[in-house]
């Protein structure tokens, strides 16, 4: 058992793996015989330490949300394991995951489209704890309440449509919905995509935030490898379906070894400098 | 208010007025509709005098009896020897208010033997106007009760193709393209073809709503399967499965509030086609049958040349069944100008 | 091209399912003309028993539907009870009235509708325009059913217009002309009435079609080089909204269809509606197959054809196809 001298977090227990996972689509153009297969994901192995923030890069198309939807179950992958606290998934029913559940949450890139329009905020929150019955009347208001205080939002507009609230807002309705049923894995899907740089630095020093406050653990996905760089303590990159290049931050910033990698940072030179002092203050 | 929602305020107002009327035949209408008055078959109807033979004003209208002219069929004169005044809330004929009250106040009538055809008779004696309004009543809940059972079989298999997708989808869709396809008044006969011809009024009736209602669940089903499909597919239904809900409750939450608006909007266009469909059927001998009025065996006496010819008012359900389909015409108008601004 | 076959063993596959959904239909119907007959106390159960042998009702499902498809490819469609024929005979000629009926009632109503709605969407918004707005909103809710009867009884008080089948009782001897002139003149109340009839709707979706065209940009490049307003309007917007329109051709076909049963029925017009009407209340199993088939067949057409004209007139489709 290791101890960072960096920081007080325990580094070996694995909270989410996944082995040779393997998922395809089969696309056929409408009145014709012509099939194309696309692997989407291709014999994937990924491990997500707890504790640790784990980003995916790669590219659109990569495979990275095909990927991530496998390792939340919410899609099952054509073949290879999953593996939830040392516990194989492969094969579980809609039943035996409800208990899982709360352990994995995701929170999307379009949080218009993650959040019903028609609810108002509490109500997008305290669906979680509806569908798990973890409480009920009274209480589940408060617990909204309580979570839209933590992500920054004022419990006034509890009533409000998410329609109502700005991009960054959204987001953080959409995390304090994620955190209603205190997950220890946290999936971002491109969550600070589509924001401007201010509001994705907010967001990011939020989730940092909520990491330490919670001890969650992130995986984070990104086709911006500038932002991960700041945060990220351990790197996938995905290029059609598989895994060309892992590894920890500075091993991967430093010397990547693959070439796509190394295309992915050059892209991300220019931003890195206005990052690094936002990302340098977050994290002290 | 914005100018839509008061349109469909104003339309529905109109359209509750015009079912209220029917729901209250009793009360509004004079007479009952079985009444046989032998001596006044196929009369105009009667007209209101404010002058009397002599010249004098009265203040509240009157009617005048009538006497048979004779060496004719069937045309009258007028005698104003003897003059009846018009009546408001006077006591009448017992009646039953959706089949559960009893009452005895009619909005208006005039003392016997006088008689006041507001519409006319026909050829029994019978008032039209009184025979109209409970016809009503069998012509829109016919129409009313078939809606309700396309819209509930085709939200039904809508909801269950568009949510499970897949080949239950794709041969559900092959499926309603047939019945969306064929033109429904051949369908329509072709189906009521091979039911007993002869049956009891009540049968009749649920055998028309039935027959009606299963043709049309084709469009409605279509327009459901749409919805559902797009909503299945929104990022949000997939966060609700991430924490767990069940279908039920995606269904419930996420999924079939949205359909709520379509459904209103073909309800609305609906309920007219089938109470035209109902008539259509009836008015051909194959739907409702005498003695229960419907509007539609109301026209059949229309097929009758000297009918068509002479007696104009018997054309009085037609005016009844363009006033009904006006009226949610317009509802159905305001409902999707209303809709396609809600969900922009 | 090969769009197009397709689409036709779609159109045939439909006609196959219509055909099975029908005789599923008439199976699980109680009784059928036989069993009317039973009522009538001349004819003996035997003769009734003997005749349902004689027209196969008695023999299983399948085997009925398999003895009706080879009848059809034999071109007798089934054998009718009523009037000892087969069903072809009777039907061939009521269908070439119907058509002529629909196919004149059809383009009338394009030819009204068109210049209407394109009129409506150019002077949108203006009195012309809710005049028009109005004036369908009303035509719709009459039923076909009462402007039918409302024809009719105003053609029999003018004394103008003859009522009732296609052409004067002696009119063989008739001169080409005056033949030719006779049986417009029983046309006019039908058509009329199915024209009226569907008026409204055609309007309405020209209209609609044609704003969503007028508003495009190159509408107004088109009117900025100098073109009239109508020229724009015809040769320029009109084609662009075409696309639309033609599906609705199609589609209309069917509506039509369904509005003539009621038409001929009321009119006196000799088409497949009142002989259908007929062999509904005779429970005359095969010609009221018969109809069904012959109308969605001229449906499928209809489809078909705009299908066709739509691969033909606009490149798009055939990019895609």
């Amino acid at each position: 058992m290791t101890v960072d001298p960096n920081t007080t977090r325990v580094e070996n227990h694995v909270l989410l793996r996944g082995v040779a996972l393997c998922k395809r689509y089969i696309q056929r153009a409408p009145f014709s015989r012509r099939k194309f297969t696309v692997d989407a994901v291709n014999n994937v192995d990924l491990e997500i330490q707890v504790g640790q923030i784990t980003a995916l890069v790669g590219e659109s198309g990569s495979g990275k949300s095909t990927l991530a939807s496998c390792l939340a179950l919410l899609e099952k992958p054509d073949s290879g394991q999953i593996f939830v606290e040392e516990q194989p998934v492969t094969g579980w029913g809609a039943r035996q995951l409800l208990a899982l559940r709360p352990r994995i949450q995701m929170v999307f890139q379009d949080s218009a489209g993650a959040l019903n329009p028609r609810f108002s905020a509490a109500r997008v929150i305290q669906e979680p704890l509806e569908v798990q019955g973890l409480s009920s009347g009274p209480e589940l208001r408060q617990r909204a309440c309580s979570l839209m205080e933590e992500v920054g939002l004022s419990p006034d507009r509890a009533d409000a449509s998410p329609l109502e609230f700005s991009g960054g807002q959204r987001q953080r309705l959409a995390i304090a919905r994620a955190l209603a049923l205190k997950p220890a894995l946290l999936i971002l899907d491109e969550s600070l995509s589509g924001l401007d740089l201010v509001t994705q630095a907010e967001i990011m020093n939020l989730l940092l935030d909520l990491q330490g406050r919670h001890e969650l653990t992130y995986l984070l996905i990104s086709h911006d490898l500038s932002m991960i760089g700041q945060v990220a303590d351990y790197i996938a990159v995905l290029q059609r379906g598989m895994v060309v290049e892992r590894g920890r931050r500075e091993q991967v910033f430093k010397r990547p070894q693959h070439e796509h990698t190394r295309e992915l940072l050059s892209f991300a030179r220019g931003l890195e400098v206005a990052f690094h002092s936002a990302g340098a203050e977050a994290r002290g | 208010m914005t100018s839509g929602k008061w349109r469909i305020r104003a339309a529905g107002m109109f359209l509750g007025l015009v079912h209220a009327a029917i729901l209250f035949a009793g009360f509004v209408a004079p007479v009952e509709p079985t009444h046989q008055n032998r001596d006044f078959p196929f009369a105009p109807p009667t007209r209101l005098h404010l002058l009397d033979a002599q010249g004098d004003f009265h203040l509240r209208p009157f009617v005048c009896g009538r006497d048979l002219r004779l060496g004719t069929f069937f045309e009258y004169d007028e005698n104003c020897a003897d003059h009846y005044p018009l009546r408001w809330f006077v006591n009448g004929n017992e009646y039953r208010i959706a089949g559960l009250f009893t009452a005895r106040l009619h909005l208006f009538g005039v003392e016997a033997p006088g008689q006041v055809f507001v519409m006319g008779s026909d050829n029994f004696g019978r008032d039209v106007f009184s025979r109209v309004l409970y016809g009503g009543q069998v012509s829109l809940a016919a129409g009313l009760l078939a809606t309700a059972v396309s819209l509930c079989l085709g939200a039904l298999l809508g909801t269950f193709s568009g949510f499970y997708g897949g080949w239950i989808d794709e041969s559900f869709m092959r499926f309603a393209e047939l019945f969306a396809l064929l033109p429904w008044l051949y369908l329509l006969l072709a189906v009521r073809a091979f039911l007993p011809l002869h049956i009891t009024p009540l049968r009749a009736f649920v055998l028309v709503v039935a027959v009606i209602g299963t043709i049309g669940w084709a469009r409605p089903a279509r327009l459901v399967r749409g919805i559902v499909l797009s909503a299945r597919t929104r990022k949000y239904v997939l966060a609700s499965r991430g924490f767990g809900a069940s279908d039920a409750h995606i269904l419930r939450r996420h999924v079939l509030p949205h359909t709520y608006g379509v459904l209103l909007t073909q309800a609305a266009l609906l309920v007219p086609q089938y109470v035209i469909a109902e008539v259509t059927l009836s008015f051909f001998g194959l739907g409702l049958s005498e003695p229960m009025p419907s509007w539609g065996n109301l026209l059949a006496s229309l097929q009758q040349y000297n009918v068509l010819v002479s007696y104009w008012w018997m054309f009085a359900p037609t005016l009844a069944l363009v006033v009904l389909s006006f009226g949610y015409l317009l509802v159905a108008d305001a409902l999707q100008q209303h809709l396609q601004s809600a969900s922009v | 091209m090969r769009y197009l076959l397709r689409r036709l063993l779609h159109s045939v596959y439909l006609l196959a399912g219509v055909s099975v959904l029908c005789f599923l239909f008439t199976d699980l119907a109680p009784g059928n003309f036989f069993d009317e007959m039973k009522l009538s106390p001349q004819i003996s159960p035997n003769t009734v028993a003997a005749l349902k042998t004689q027209y196969g009702l008695n023999r299983p499902l399948p085997v009925r539907y398999l003895l009706w498809v080879k009848s059809v490819v034999r071109g007798e469609w089934g054998f009718s009870f009523a009037y000892n024929s087969p069903v072809w005979d009777l039907l061939a000629v009521r269908a070439k009235n119907t058509l002529l009926l629909t196919g004149v009632a059809t383009i009338l109503a394009w030819l009204i509708a068109v210049p209407l709605g394109v009129g409506m969407a150019y002077w949108r918004g203006s009195w012309a325009d809710h005049l028009g707005m109005g004036g369908t909103s009303l035509l719709l809710s009459l039923p076909e059913l009462v402007l039918a009867l409302g024809l009719l009884y105003f053609a029999v008080r003018t004394h103008s217009l003859p009522v009732g089948g296609m052409s004067a009782l002696n009119g063989e001897s008739y001169t080409f002309l005056s033949r030719l002139r006779d049986r417009l003149a029983h046309l006019v109340i039908p058509v009329a009435t199915l024209v009226v009839g569907s008026l409204p709707l055609l309007v309405r979706h020209v209209r609609a079609s044609m704003i969503e065209v007028l508003d495009a940009p190159f509408i107004q490049a088109v009117r900025g080089h100098g073109v009239t307003a109508a020229r724009t309007l015809f040769v320029y917007a009109l084609p662009a909204a075409a696309n639309p329109l033609i599906s609705l051709l199609g589609f209309s076909v069917g509506g039509l269809l369904g509005a003539s049963l009621l038409v001929e029925v009321i009119v006196g017009w000799p088409g497949v509606g009142p002989l259908l009407l007929e062999a509904t209340m005779a429970r005359d199993l095969y010609i009221v197959i018969g109809a069904v088939m012959i109308s969605t067949l001229f449906m499928i057409a209809g489809n078909l054809l705009a299908d066709a004209a739509l691969i033909a007139l606009d490149p798009r489709v055939r990019t895609r196809a």
